[in-house]
């Protein structure tokens, strides 16, 4: 049996998935990254690696695409490929019916409109700014001392929604503290940036053309009050993934991987 | 392909404004005028001893100061300028021909006469900000004739008696015509199937020749164009697509090299501080002064998207779509710096009817001053190289099929 990897090294998280020839995905990894991409896709290679009892190490892949921001730092990958596009086919193989992405990365957010044929048909993406990211949220829920799931289950709770002005980190983390001082409920400020992000969201999927059959990939994508949040200022259902949405980058480098390694044989 | 023998010099001087050969100029008794925009008419800065410098900030960090004078939402190559002067990197020059396109320059060029960055212990040093019109029509040319006339050209004879007769603008527009010839006899280069020169090479030459004395690199310019005669590219293509850069000010050859390392070629450049426009021949008749007609061409041939007329947004978009086919691009990037209230618009709507109305890909970023580190960026033109692929790809599998049928397959 053939082996084909995607290597999806993003700012906060690692991701790899091994499809075998038919497709199928027979092993998956996710790690905290380390300051150094190199060293964090090689540690999550080997362990993906090794869950393969007939593949064992990285080399024995017959083709290896890497993603993410350090997707040129993967070690003896045969090529690279952009997130944007690996989101698009990861989500595309998993669910063909889905026409739209909003992709929650730790330091980007990203609106994708896939093709009938999982590529990308248009795409917009925010710049340096980390506002409504992955980092954004780990700023938010350390203000309110607690766990990203603890804070997304908080947010549900709420029965109001106290706006939050400030996008930037920095000062929407004060204006949080402020609010917390002045006796505002907890659940209300957080149902508040659920909502600033999910309006981030609304601008990176309507700029990318998106109208139906949206779902949402990343380590956010796992954040239910976001979505709730997100149902609500894009007025439709998010498409929920059968396989885990943090684990669509890796997967469409995957199989992107898998295509062309069968394809150069 | 092997390297170009004079780019690594080329290179080196715009490492900084006060590079090696405006210092030699100044040594020589020369007279370095500033400037930052297209509607100064950057020959008229060419007169007699005089030599015209476009200004830039390159290797800006921090721009703290200059965001306390102008609040951190205005355009950051104004501030990184206002930066600069600020540090004094502006101080070996002898006047500042400014030009009144937007606020922020505005605020710009105010903070840097307010604040008195210029050396004090030039007597004859001057200030000025050109009023320049939204058109480009005859009563333009007249306001922009007697504006230049007043602000620049007198105070260049009045305060350092700088010979400004019709005979030396003249001179100035003949060295002025012989560096675009050299520039557009490289740049076509761009034009073949595999070019051999890539848009980071060329940008660097084109920067070369707004920031530095033209006399002192008109030789190199020369040995470059005659090298590019022979030179061969490489046998395998190093990009994957070719595009054309429409937008604002492009002064840093690193965004360029972002791009194409990212995979896509830039065969066309279309921006501020590039050479369409800005690198074409004046053409002078001898019925008429020489200054109007200098200014008559820069009003003309302007792209500046502050020209806001009908027939100036529709020539944009043509120009556009027409250097597209030109320069055998496979797609477009719009591209403005962040806050450019001008680009701000014209990207948003150009990106969009060049997309849906002219059926070209396009991709439309706005970025910092200095965006090399950008790996956000990188991501974006690496994902639109990885479209215009796709599409290339659907394109021959279509007319195949196409073939197939004809043939009755």
């Amino acid at each position: 049996m053939k082996y084909f990897g995607g290597c999806d090294v993003g700012s906060t998280y690692t991701k790899c998935v091994i499809l075998d020839e038919t497709g199928k995905m027979v092993s998956n990894v996710t790690i905290r990254s380390k300051i150094n991409a190199e060293k964090s896709s090689e540690e999550a290679l080997k362990t993906v690696c090794e869950k393969v009892p007939d593949l064992g190490t990285p080399d024995k892949l017959t083709y290896l695409i890497g993603t993410g921001y350090g997707r040129n730092k993967v070690p003896s990958a045969d090529e690279n490929i952009s997130e944007i596009s690996c989101h698009a086919m990861g989500v595309h193989v998993t669910d063909p019916s889905v026409k739209a992405i909003i992709d929650i990365g730790g330091q980007d957010v990203k609106g994708i409109a896939v093709d009938t044929d999982g590529t990308v048909k248009n795409f917009a993406m925010n710049d340096k700014c980390a506002a409504g990211t992955g980092r954004f949220y780990e700023a938010m829920a350390r203000a309110f001392e607690m766990t990203l799931p603890e804070f997304s289950s908080l947010s549900l709770t709420a029965k109001n929604v106290i706006p939050i002005t400030a996008q930037c980190t920095v000062f929407a983390e004060s204006e949080v503290i402020t609010l917390v001082g002045e006796g505002k409920p907890m659940d209300e400020i957080a149902a508040g940036i659920q909502m600033a992000v999910a309006k981030r969201c609304f601008v990176m999927a309507k700029k990318a053309g998106a109208t139906d059959r949206v779902t949402l990939t990343g380590g956010c994508a796992k954040n239910e009050g976001l979505k709730r949040a997100i149902e609500k200022v894009l007025k439709l259902q998010v498409v929920e993934l059968k396989t885990d949405p943090q684990l669509m980058g890796a997967l469409g480098a995957a199989e992107y991987a898998r295509q062309k390694g069968l394809e150069k044989e | 392909m092997k390297d170009l023998k004079h780019l690594y010099y080329f290179e080196n001087l715009l490492t900084e404004a006060n590079n090696d050969l405006v210092r030699q100029a100044k040594a020589e008794g020369k007279l370095a005028i500033g400037y930052t925009c297209y509607h100064m008419p950057e020959v008229l800065l060419n007169l007699d001893n005089c030599f015209s410098v476009r200004i830039r900030a390159p290797r800006t960090g921090s721009m703290e100061m200059a965001t306390y004078y102008m609040s951190n939402a205005t355009c950051e190559y104004a501030r990184a300028l206002l930066e600069r002067a600020l540090e004094g990197g502006y101080q070996f020059l002898d006047g500042m021909a400014g030009v009144d396109v937007c606020e922020c320059m505005n605020r710009s060029m105010e903070n840097m006469e307010l604040l008195k960055t210029n050396d004090q212990s030039k007597k004859g040093f001057f200030w000025c900000n050109l009023d320049s019109p939204c058109h480009d029509n005859e009563d333009a040319v007249q306001h922009v004739t007697e504006q230049v006339t007043r602000k620049v050209l007198k105070p260049l004879h009045e305060n350092y008696g700088v010979d400004i007769s019709d005979a030396a603008v003249r001179k100035a527009v003949e060295e002025h015509n012989e560096v675009c010839r050299l520039l557009k006899e490289i740049g076509d280069y761009r034009k073949l199937e595999n070019p051999t020169i890539t848009g980071h090479e060329f940008h660097i030459l084109t920067l070369a020749t707004y920031c530095c004395p033209k006399y002192l690199i008109l030789d190199k310019l020369r040995e470059t164009a005659e090298e590019l005669k022979t030179r061969e590219p490489d046998t395998k293509k190093n990009y994957r697509a070719k595009v054309v850069v429409v937008g604002s000010e492009i002064d840093d050859p690193d965004l360029i090299e972002l791009i194409e390392d990212s995979g896509a070629l830039v065969v066309a450049d279309r921006f501020c501080y590039g050479s369409i426009p800005g690198r074409q021949e004046i053409i002078l008749n001898d019925e008429e002064d020489a200054v109007t007609q200098v200014v008559r061409n820069y009003l003309k041939t302007t792209l500046c998207v502050r020209h806001v007329e009908p027939h100036k947004v529709q020539l944009r978009l043509d120009t556009a779509a027409r250097l597209k086919e030109e320069y055998h691009a496979d797609g477009i990037i719009y591209e403005q710096i962040k806050f450019c209230t001008y680009w701000s618009y014209e990207r948003a709507l150009a990106s969009h009817i060049m997309q849906d109305e002219y059926g070209i890909p396009t991709l439309s970023i706005d970025r910092p001053y200095m965006s090399r580190t950008s790996g956000q960026l990188r991501t974006r033109v690496q994902a639109f190289v990885e479209r215009l692929e796709i599409q290339k790809i659907r394109a021959a599998r279509e007319q195949r099929e196409k073939e197939a049928a004809g043939n009755g397959v």
